[in-house]
């Protein structure tokens, strides 16, 4: 992937998100009255913001419009973004499913699951720490720290 | 000072911080020594464990971890020239070679006592030099502090990044994530969209972990069709070959408080690091060596200059941190959230509010000197085996870990959200060159910034002029526009070679 592309599309999303800040009251509630006011250090910092992403938008225009050969760092290699896809989609799934099933119950399909996707297949191995760490953070965490983690609450 | 040492060791010889030093000393090898996983991802999870245990420990134990990290990170680059970080690049030069000359023992020996002597010398620089500059940082006020964290700033965005304008950027995107939430000044609440769980603004330790720790695992994802190498020490049966000499140590001990001092100097210093600390001292050993020629191809003055470089860099780090409230670096992001999540906040004040538990720290920290030495010493053979753990399962406890420190932050699941959004929001951050520490030294600063130009600003008033009556107005003012200049004529003289390099294989 080119990474000037990115630039320019994240230049242009950046300088748009501070002029929203720059010109839109209505992101801040409330609030006591200062000589310098609640907006003041978020504005400065969108200025900067605007500076800093339009260099970084206009070089990479500039370096697209006269067709310059691609730097090393300007390619963004692509190999294994399926895998992390699937990464994040097993991460909200066990996000979403704690909460219901319970710390105990969801992290071993996490753990197998993530295991499997990184190439493990020493299945007796992957079982064997898929339940035993979820138990010993559990119990770890509700007897030493005093946290408590999501039981099982489908009743 | 004196008693306030002893004092420290007193606090530090108690089961608490003990153990918590072995904990650490034990995760930060392991993890500093697996590919792929670095020193800084161990803090990050173990960061959690400290909310509920006292700061002495807690702190001694993070500080463990990264000590440790830094020395387990030459195991891989020695026994498989696998650099866990660049700092270790040099060390991997040299300790390789001499791995396939069969004398892996030896250069894993130079490589730990090069590193306990650097950190001791730094931690000495560090006890007895942090407590006399807090007293004349003590005497800065609002406005001096705001020029202060300006060139903080300036000098982090502009040292740290793939390029000035990145480093900056991403500094910027870290202090306007900041302002997000209730601000501590007005009470006003901004960019919350009306959601009341952003009231607080966002979570650190969800944060840190989605920012620096999960995009490691990720890149393991991204290569888990590589084969992973496996570590394996080959003992020599000539036991010279399979340690370091009395003689030997004493032949390169110039050369390891030569580099002590410069990894000491470099760290003190905001943004810079381990990495040009391990490369200025290499190539002052080379330069004054007698046979610079061996330098690369299995030099042990060339593992210790390394080694004693980017290790002294770890207490050194700290003097910033603790006398100006700046951290210079990601870890020293990490350690000052560490602190601030112990109520405690680094700054000048530390030496007279928690005298203490600073102290103990300063202890703690040669304590973990020894621990390392012992615990590194006896078991190079245990450590090698228990890094070649294979990546699959590894990660899949990582991700627990961080799932569960997010959670336990607030005991909140909402937090785990938070650390899945910036998980993403950190992988993007490296895919476009932006840089995760400036981006945390941002967020951390930022609401010092705020509070004390709200001080400046009422004590000025309407004289404006005042703002520029102070010398460390022109001070800061300087040295972030010579730090600037320097930085951009730095990349100019880097970036020919680079060019000649890729004119020469057309990458197009």
């Amino acid at each position: 992937m080119n990474r000037r592309k990115v630039d320019v599309v994240l230049s242009a999303i950046l300088i748009t998100v501070s002029l929203i800040i720059l010109t839109n009251d209505n992101l801040v509630e409330g609030g006591m009255e200062t000589e310098l006011g609640s907006m003041f250090v978020p504005r400065v910092i969108a200025i900067c913001i605007l500076l800093f992403s339009g260099t970084i938008g206009i070089q990479s225009l500039l370096k697209m419009h006269k067709k310059e050969k691609l730097a090393l760092i300007e390619h963004i290699d692509t190999t294994g973004f399926g895998g992390v896809a699937l990464y994040f989609s097993i991460f909200i799934l066990y996000w979403l499913a704690v909460p219901h099933v319970g710390f105990i119950v969801a992290t071993p399909f996490t753990i197998f699951s993530i295991a499997y996707l990184l190439g493990g297949r020493s299945w007796i191995p992957i079982i064997i720490i898929s339940i035993v760490t979820p138990i010993v953070i559990f119990y770890g965490c509700s007897q030493y720290l005093r946290v408590f983690l999501p039981t099982w609450s489908l009743s | 000072m004196f008693e306030n040492i002893i004092q420290g060791f007193a606090t530090v010889f108690a089961v608490g911080p003990i153990v918590g030093i072995i904990i650490g000393v034990t995760v930060g090898i392991i993890f500093g020594a697996i590919p792929g996983v670095s020193g800084i991802m161990a803090i990050a999870i173990m960061l959690p464990l400290t909310f509920y245990v006292d700061p002495v420990v807690g702190i001694t134990m993070l500080l463990a971890v990264y000590k440790a990290g830094i020395y387990g990170g030459s195991i891989s680059a020695i026994l498989i020239n696998t650099p866990g970080a660049a700092a270790a690049f040099l060390t991997a030069q040299d300790g390789h070679a001499l791995t396939k000359a069969g004398k892996s023992g030896k250069a894993l020996c130079m490589a730990l006592y090069a590193s306990v002597t650097g950190e001791m010398l730094s931690t000495l620089v560090l006890i007895f030099v942090a407590a006399p500059i807090s007293l004349i940082s003590l005497k800065a006020g609002p406005i001096e502090k705001v020029y202060l964290l300006l060139f903080a700033f300036t000098v982090i965005g502009s040292v740290t990044g793939e390029s000035i304008s990145r480093g900056l950027l991403s500094t910027c995107l870290g202090m306007l994530f900041a302002t997000v939430g209730m601000s501590s000044i007005t009470g006003a609440t901004r960019f919350t969209f009306g959601m009341p769980e952003l009231m607080s603004g966002f979570t650190f330790t969800p944060m840190l972990i989605g920012v620096l720790v999960m995009p490691e695992v990720i890149m393991a994802i991204r290569k888990r069709h590589n084969p992973q190498a496996n570590l394996g020490l080959t003992v020599s049966p000539n036991p010279e070959d399979n340690r370091i000499s009395w003689k030997e140590y004493r032949s390169v001990l110039g050369t390891i408080i030569k580099s002590s001092g410069i990894g000491t100097i470099l760290g003190s210093l905001p943004g810079l690091g381990s990495t040009p600390a391990a490369f200025l001292a290499y190539g002052e050993a080379k330069r004054t060596a007698k046979n610079p020629e061996m330098f690369g191809k299995g030099s042990i003055r060339g593992i210790a200059a390394a080694e004693s470089a980017n290790n002294a860099v770890c207490a050194a780090a700290m003097i910033p941190m603790l006398t100006l409230s700046i951290p210079g670096d990601d870890v020293t992001a990490l350690l000052f959230g560490a602190f601030l999540i112990q109520g405690i906040t680094p700054g000048p004040t530390i030496f007279f509010e928690h005298t203490q538990v600073i102290y103990g720290i300063f202890a703690g920290f040669l304590l973990t000197d020894l621990v390392l030495l012992v615990l590194a010493r006896i078991g190079f053979k245990f450590w090698t085996k228990v890094a070649s753990v294979p990546r699959h399962y590894i990660f899949p406890c990582v991700t627990i870990f961080a799932f569960a420190g997010a959670f336990t932050a607030n005991q909140n699941i909402n937090d785990v959200m938070i650390l899945i959004l910036f998980t993403m929001f950190g992988f993007g951050m490296r895919l476009v060159g932006l840089n995760p520490a400036a981006y945390l030294i941002g967020f951390i600063l930022t609401p010092m910034l705020e509070q004390n130009l709200d001080q400046a600003v009422a004590i000025v008033g309407s004289e404006y002029h005042l703002y520029f009556t102070t010398p460390f107005a022109w001070i800061f003012t300087a040295l972030a526009a010579i730090s600037v200049y320097s930085t951009i004529r730095q990349r100019k003289k880097a970036k020919r070679p680079v060019m000649a390099k890729e004119e020469k294989y057309d990458l197009s």
